[in-house]
């Protein structure tokens, strides 16, 4: 690839997704905007990038930057953390509020899979605790046919095979007459999926209990970082708390939040920690 | 060292789990169909069984009874590894004591978690 076309196309997944591209991952662009190529006709990257900057039309430069954003993602991924989402933070969080009502948010939560994952955990394993509690998962990611096959709950062979026991397969997923593998309706009650880029306000999606974000800030550049810790900030509830994946960390991004006692990937409201420590 | 014994009458589905296996730090006996298999565990008995349905001789399914009812026969863990995907074959396989499922064709990461999912790494 041509350094002017990776310029284009690194700056535009910066500006529309905040997402910092080096030059030493160009063969990431090409493998995803492939698709998007042959949708349009393109022989070349170097004629993507032509038609974007002729055409400027928002909508195709916002679908290319939400494509060049990770879609990796799996089953319990980090299933520790989330196990203990479900013990120890959730009925806390639940006798902390007299709604009897939980919101968890997976920001940047790619094709469902963390959204199912903590679903079937409140189907296999709900502590008694949170019984009669109404608890909403919300899943947004940035690109809209991600958040569509989200929706769908379907998923091919690969995907149910990493990180889901056949047990768990069997239970909570029908198999289509295309071999592919669909969430059931008690999963799909506990979920809903939303198209929403992290750089936007979040103040529609309302407040949250329990943010889950991991995996999505490393690949960004340092200021979008910023806001998007900022935002995610902003849309916790009073003691809420946000996760981040293994090694991510905020420090000398935010001075909103600080980090959980003991428990290691969480973040909470800055002089709160104790409080949240004791919560969890 | 755990020892996984791995059951397929494909030489080449063999020697690909065979090598993704030895990586999870598994010595490897392998099997032909079920009967050579039933052997191989009455001479030692392994820590997990990757097994296959459709085979001559003695089929994963006949296998899998027959190791259950054997002395010694319910320690191994055993990992069907079968194109009989649909729903009614993996029920049926966890009925007569397969522990995992996976469904082929798969890659080293399907393996290592469905190894996983059972304990075995």
């Amino acid at each position: 690839m041509k350094d002017e076309v990776f310029n284009e196309l690194a700056d535009l997944a910066l500006k529309g997704s905040g997402q910092s591209i080096p030059k030493s991952k160009a063969y990431l662009i090409e493998a995803r905007l492939a698709p998007i190529a042959r949708r349009e006709g393109f022989g070349t990257m170097e004629d993507l990038v032509h038609c974007v900057k002729s055409r400027a039309n928002p909508a195709f430069i916002s679908e290319i930057a939400a494509t060049l954003t990770s879609k990796d993602t799996r089953f319990f991924r980090e299933r520790g953390t989330l196990q203990r989402v479900l013990t120890d933070v959730l009925p806390e969080r639940l006798k902390a509020t007299n709604t009897g009502r939980l919101k968890i948010w997976l920001a940047g939560g790619s094709t469902g899979q963390e959204a199912y994952s903590l679903a079937i955990l409140l189907e296999d394993e709900l502590p008694p605790a949170l019984r009669g509690a109404k608890i909403e998962i919300l899943s947004t990611d940035i690109c809209k046919v991600t958040t569509e096959n989200a929706r769908n709950g379907r998923y091919g062979h690969y995907d149910v095979q990493k990180g889901l026991s056949i047990h768990r397969l069997t239970k909570h997923f029908n198999r289509l007459e295309t071999g592919q593998w669909e969430a059931s309706e008690a999963l799909r009650s506990h979920t809903s999926f939303r198209q929403h880029n992290l750089l936007e306000s979040a103040a529609g999606l309302g407040k949250f209990d329990v943010i889950i974000c991991r995996n999505v800030l490393p690949g960004m550049a340092r200021s979008a970082r910023v806001r998007v810790v900022e935002s995610l900030a902003s849309q916790l509830v009073p003691g809420g708390l946000i996760l981040l994946g293994q090694g991510e960390g905020l420090i000398g991004l935010t001075d909103k939040l600080e980090p959980a006692r003991d428990f290691r990937g969480a973040w909470v409201a800055a002089g709160t920690a104790n409080a949240a420590a004791s919560a969890a | 060292m755990k020892t996984c014994l791995i059951v397929d009458d494909s030489r080449v589905v063999r020697k690909v789990a065979a090598r993704i296996i030895q990586d999870l730090k598994f010595n490897i006996v392998e099997a032909g169909n079920g009967a050579e298999a039933l052997n191989a565990c009455r001479e030692s008995m392994p820590d997990a069984v990757l097994l296959d349905w459709n085979m001559p001789v003695m089929n994963g399914l006949d296998f899998l009874r027959a190791l259950r009812r054997e002395d010694g026969g319910k320690k191994p863990l055993v990992v069907f590894c079968s194109i009989e995907n649909d729903a009614e074959h993996i029920n049926e396989a966890i009925r007569s004591g397969a522990d995992e499922f996976i469904m082929k064709p798969f890659d080293a990461d399907i393996l290592e978690s469905k190894f996983a999912e059972v304990g075995l790494v």
